[in-house]
């Protein structure tokens, strides 16, 4: 299969990432052969049987219900691109599509 | 016990490998800090420990090797090394790697490629290349890196040195810069198998900041054993490819008979779905990367890239030009097989390939083996700029390392042998949870094997 240049596209926007269009081409041939080399996956049987495999502890270990403060060695102001008076600080919001 | 100058020059001095980020300035100062705090009843008491730049620390910068992380200081610290410190272990550094730990050759980062410590025009492996140089120059007796789909083992195999690699839920991840949440691990480097174990013994065990982290006490190192009576070791054929590198097999043949001459029974056995081992992991680890790595957009850490008018574009050219190309494409490929309309024929086929992945090694322990032993890597360490071009050449560098994690298995990397004065390594898969086996086999083998002589 072959990706098209449209497709990286909104790809890329749904991944809310910005790409130069030089690079667009080559972007486009290394995505399609990417998925048709995953693409081999195919040959698992489809019909739902196998069981999903999840690694790391059978059952969710709860913990005490009670607010701990987090052990920050500095806050946000500190390593935030902007941040005032308790805010994140963004340029206007603009259209969202 | 070692003193902060000695150790921040042997440091320096392998500076030309570009394997680590931490200015020489900057290094010996904290490290004087360090010793001065370091409790002298710790048992790595003075063992300076680099780090993989994914992991936090609070005494340098963690940028995962990325523009979008540049100068980011984390206000926290990973349990691992938290546990480093508490044991009396000084923190030598943040090391250089693939971005993000995306890549197999340390050529993806955004502060230049790692040469490799014995030839300079090759890569160390990645994605953890700049813990393995260091530890394969001899500048550090052991680092921490990280591995999702292979990235101590196989840099560990090109440099030299012992890598391993824990199983899921061994060591907290509390620390660790997410990539693939349900494949990642903190690993360790050393230039001996005790070095590596010793660590990760250390920074094993429970945390409660981490749910994916086993209710379990920290791992108990072995003793070292007089032979291998009693183990049977699993050779798997489908690791064992008629295209291997003659040396690489040489080298391994070499080490089966040492096994069996140790008093190991070796038997042949398969697991048949290894040829989707790496498809299967190249659907996963970017499906989940293209979700771990959306916080980055340029509101809360790192630098913002300028020429935003709105909101979407700050996100957009924030993460557009913060992201090298290999962590562009994964995040591409991630957003692709978990779009609509893909998903069941990308992401749900390879979950479901992944549990018949992790049914073959269950298959094999079954039937009595207690260890399988497999090359770590197909070759020897290749040139620079030898696989850029191509994605799919450089992911079947992991071929024989991705199959341990996808199943969540403990396994560990050791020298066995060089070709053309390249090292080759040797690995051996454990049971889930049986890394005291796993080492215990690594010690005897490490003893005999001849590891700097040509195979």
């Amino acid at each position: 299969m072959s990706v098209s240049r449209e497709e990286v596209l909104r790809i890329a926007q749904l991944a809310e990432l910005d790409v130069d269009e030089e690079g667009l081409p080559t972007l486009a041939e290394q995505m399609s052969r990417i998925l048709d080399y995953v693409a081999q996956l195919s040959a698992v049987p489809a019909n739902g049987t196998v069981k999903v495999f999840v690694p790391g502890p059978d059952a969710i270990r709860f913990r005490v219900d009670e607010v701990v403060p987090s052990q920050l060695a500095f806050g946000p102001e500190d390593f935030a691109p902007d941040f005032k008076e308790g805010f994140f600080v963004v340029p206007k919001l603009g259209q969202f599509e | 016990m070692s003193d902060a100058k000695a150790v921040a020059d042997r440091l320096v001095k392998a500076k030309r490998l570009n394997a680590l980020l931490t200015p020489p300035k900057e290094l010996r100062k904290s490290l004087n800090t360090q010793i001065a705090a370091a409790r002298p009843t710790g048992v790595l008491y003075g063992m300076p420990v680099a780090v993989k730049d994914n992991i936090c620390t609070l005494e340098f910068t963690t940028t995962c090797g990325s523009r979008i992380l540049e100068g980011y200081r984390s206000p926290y610290e990973a349990t691992a090394v938290a546990k480093l410190k508490a044991a009396g272990a000084l923190i030598a550094g943040k090391t250089n790697c693939d971005e993000f730990a995306m890549g197999s050759s340390t050529e993806h980062s955004a502060y230049g490629r790692v040469l490799h410590p014995l030839d300079k025009a090759r890569v160390p492996g990645g994605s953890s290349g700049g813990s393995a140089a260091l530890v394969g120059a001899g500048a550090l007796p052991a680092a921490l890196g990280s591995e999702t789909g292979g990235s101590v083992r196989q840099p560990a195999a090109f440099c030299g040195v012992v890598g391993i690699k824990p199983t899921y839920g061994r060591v907290s991840r509390y620390g660790l810069v997410a990539f693939g949440s349900s494949l990642d691990q903190i690993g360790v480097f050393g230039r001996s198998v005790h070095d590596a174990a010793r660590v990760l013994s250390v920074i094993s065990g429970r945390d409660p900041r981490d749910s994916t982290c086993e209710d379990r006490d920290p791992l108990r190192l072995p003793t070292v054993p007089e032979s291998l009576q009693g183990f049977v070791v699993g050779l798997p054929k489908e690791y064992f490819p008629p295209e291997l590198d003659p040396a690489v097999r040489r080298a391994c043949d070499r080490a089966i008979r040492m096994m069996k001459e140790l008093g190991a029974a070796v038997r042949e056995v398969s697991l048949p779905h290894t040829p989707y081992a790496v498809p299967t992991y190249y659907v996963i680890a970017p499906a989940e990367a293209s979700s771990n790595l959306a916080r980055y957009d340029g509101v809360r850490y790192g630098p913002r890239f300028n020429g935003a008018t709105d909101l979407r574009s700050l996100y957009r050219s924030t993460r557009g030009q913060g992201f090298g190309p290999e962590v562009r494409r994964r995040i591409l490929v991630g957003t692709y097989v978990l779009s609509s309309g893909y998903y069941d024929a990308y992401y749900r086929r390879a979950q479901q390939m992944r549990a018949l992945i992790a049914q073959d090694f269950r298959n094999v322990f079954d039937r009595g083996v207690d260890l399988l032993f497999t090359p770590t890597v197909p070759s020897p360490a290749f040139k620079a700029g030898e696989k850029l071009a191509d994605p799919i050449a450089m992911y079947m560098s992991d071929i024989f390392t991705v199959t341990a994690n996808l199943a969540g298995l403990p396994a560990i990397s050791l020298p066995i042998g060089r070709v053309k004065g390249l090292p080759i390594g040797g690995q051996l898969i454990g049971q889930a949870f049986l890394e005291d086996e796993m080492i215990e086999a690594a010690y005897a083998l490490e003893r005999v094997v001849p590891a700097t002589d040509e195979a």
